[in-house]
């Protein structure tokens, strides 16, 4: 019986993969792209880190977040279909540009600002609502990479401590300011519709209507993402009434 | 900061949540659509709204937070229970770590509770109170306000509790049943209604018990609404013509269309702080939506009563327990501080003026000390008021 209910689900999981590819496929692209990005930043990361375990640490981090693509490549092969990245996508340029200006000022506590506190959020969050979802080893790629991404964010999370404990105000004033210029895009993209037109990232039009055929919604996505990202902004000690209007305040 | 109090609340509509999120947005942001709200609100996890400053009559003063667990206004019903349950420990966990000294847990959240306190996050410096004792001293003082403004003699009425079992129900009967002719207690389960009866029995009062309305003998002239309900959906029956009705929950146990022609109702277990009240950021007539300047509910007003006080300590428990003597010390504590009944009043507005000269009597004279910070800096809102001014001051603060 046990026999027959495994090969029952996995002809089941099967159907549902091939019906669904083209949203998996979008699904994937953005996730391949995000991770791209987060390589691309730590990698930037490390030619500003003078600390010797900094820079070893910031290069770890790009080889890990280029693996993670990987498996979600090699996740959207198994389907069939081509999962493509494009960090040039209006959204993850701008996202990319915002971590950069961080970079030209060397200013590595922002880095972290917007790579662990804010994109990660948005990574770890969605990725996990997708590993409940997603049938079999995709949906078992996306829950172990959602849990290997919040490992990562430890680490950071003790060094963004202790500078806030340095001098709160000028902290919290710092990551407003990130706030403002990160999270307003993050926003956009999570927002329920693409009002800003094509992402430039899914294949053909916009699959956040299609999401509700995989068991998810745009909304749920956001929600997550949002609720990770206030939690993550609590554990550092910023005020929750602040960081409420924060978030209250973002367009939807 | 030091913070002496928290307060945790929840909305009780869509359209309540709706202003509180339009004030977080700002006025330079565009308010959010209704669909964006729903979807929204169930994802943010427990946290501090605001900071809340009151003032009391005899110059003391207490800081505070409003913490709001977020329980979406229609996620009430029993089958969210766990859900509901985590946010009303994580609000807890807010208050905890924000160093409050004292914590009301208003509206549902003493109900999920249960009166068991272990439920609640580990804690060394901070002391819950449901509140419930201070909301039921105002409901006992609303009703006898009640029937002397339309000329009942209390002694020869018929009581009426919906909800007799709970904390503040039970807390109602204890206290008004040696003053009325008899009792009728309803609730959902026979033997804590036995039980209660009992106790009521053994003072010598007349009570009668039903887990539905039309089972009892007599007509109600005075009811009591206090059931734990999650949407306004009660029914009353057995009433006799003219009755006089309090509806205490939260959300309101009756509809607005409720059918009861002749009936006066009024809204019970709400107070009024008379040495001001400041939320920062501003959410006056938002997270108190009331016809009355600094109307707060009475589970809420107990935790700022102790605190102002200094007295950070779990006065009502939840466990039923709320005696006569305990009414009676709650209120003294709060009249002491200027907090007092609030003016009656029901879904059709204002049922008399803000000022109530025998209010005013009963409580002594709680004249503002000119040298009040919060009045020097103007925010203090007590003033005399009119049906129509009252109105006017609803819509002025919702706007």
């Amino acid at each position: 019986m046990a026999t027959l209910t495994t090969i029952t689900g996995s002809t089941s999981q099967c159907i549902s993969l091939s019906l669904n590819a083209p949203i998996w496929q979008d699904v994937l692209a953005q996730a391949i792209t995000g991770e791209f990005l987060a390589a691309m930043n730590y990698n930037s990361l490390s030619e500003i880190c003078t600390d010797p375990e900094e820079v070893a640490d910031a290069l770890e981090h790009a080889a890990i977040e280029r693996g993670h693509a990987a498996r979600f490549a090699a996740e959207g092969r198994k389907i069939g279909v081509d999962a493509s990245n494009n960090v040039e996508a209006k959204h993850w340029k701008r996202l990319r540009e915002a971590f950069l200006r961080c970079i030209a000022e060397r200013d590595f506590i922002g880095c972290l600002i917007v790579q662990e506190i804010m994109l990660e959020s948005f990574a770890v969050a969605s990725y996990a609502r997708v590993g409940k979802v997603a049938p079999g080893s995709l949906g078992q790629t996306f829950a172990a990479i959602a849990a290997e991404e919040e490992e990562h964010v430890d680490h950071a999370m003790s060094i963004l401590r202790a500078e806030r404990a340095l001098d709160a105000h000028r902290f919290d004033d710092k990551v407003y300011r990130l706030h403002l210029d990160v999270m307003t895009t993050l926003a956009k993209m999570l927002a329920k519709e693409c009002k800003d037109g094509h992402c430039e990232v899914c294949h053909e039009s916009c699959v956040k209507p299609a999401l509700f055929d995989v068991s998810l919604s745009a909304a749920e996505l956001r929600g997550a993402s949002l609720q990770h990202y206030l939690r993550t902004l609590d554990l550092l000690g910023i005020p929750g009434e602040i960081t409420l209007a924060w978030v209250a305040q973002l367009p939807v | 900061m030091r913070i002496d109090f928290a307060l945790i609340g929840h909305q009780e509509s869509w359209r309540a949540a709706a202003d509180v999120l339009a004030v977080l947005r700002g006025p330079e942001h565009t308010p959010l659509p209704d669909e964006e709200i729903k979807d929204i609100l169930p994802w943010i996890p427990p946290r501090a709204v605001c900071h809340v400053e009151v003032g009391s009559t005899v110059h003391a003063k207490a800081h505070g937070l409003y913490i709001d667990s977020f329980i979406p206004p229609d996620h009430l019903e029993a089958i969210y229970v766990h859900d509901n349950l985590a946010r009303v420990r994580a609000a807890a966990a807010c208050a905890i770590n924000a160093g409050a000294k004292i914590v009301s847990l208003g509206g549902f959240s003493s109900i999920l509770i249960e009166g068991n306190f272990d439920q609640l996050p580990a804690r060394r410096d901070t002391a819950f109170t449901t509140g419930n004792t201070l909301t039921v001293a105002f409901i006992v003082r609303g009703i006898k306000k009640m029937c002397a403004r339309e000329g009942r003699d209390l002694r020869a009425s018929t009581l009426m509790i919906v909800g007799a079992t709970g904390d503040v129900g039970s807390g109602c009967a204890r206290c008004l049943a040696p003053l009325v002719k008899r009792v009728l207690l309803n609730a959902r389960k026979l033997e804590p209604l036995r039980r209660l009866a009992a106790e009521l029995q053994n003072d010598g009062v007349q009570v009668e018990i039903a887990t539905g309305q039309q089972e009892f003998s007599a007509e109600a002239d005075l009811v009591i609404c206090a059931a734990s309900l999650a949407s306004p959906s009660l029914l009353l029956g057995r009433l006799a013509p003219g009755a006089i009705i309090c509806d205490a929950g939260y959300p309101k146990n009756l509809a607005p269309n409720a059918q009861m022609p002749g009936a006066k109702i009024f809204f019970g277990g709400l107070g009024q702080l008379t040495g001001g009240m400041k939320f920062t950021p501003d959410f006056h007539g938002i997270l108190n939506r009331h016809p009355f300047p600094d109307v707060v509910h009475g589970c809420l007003l107990e935790g700022m009563a102790l605190a102002l006080e200094r007295r950070f300590e779990p006065f009502s428990q939840g466990r039923g327990n709320i005696t006569p003597q305990r009414v009676e010390e709650i209120e003294s504590i709060a009249a002491r501080h200027g907090i007092r009944l609030a003016p009656l009043y029901n879904f059709d507005g204002p049922l008399e003026t803000g000022f109530d000269e025998e209010t005013e009597l009963e409580f002594g004279r709680t004249e503002l000390s000119p040298h009040s910070d919060l009045q020097q800096h103007g925010v203090l809102h007590r003033r005399h008021v009119g049906p129509g001014q009252a109105s006017d001051f609803v819509l002025q603060s919702v706007l």
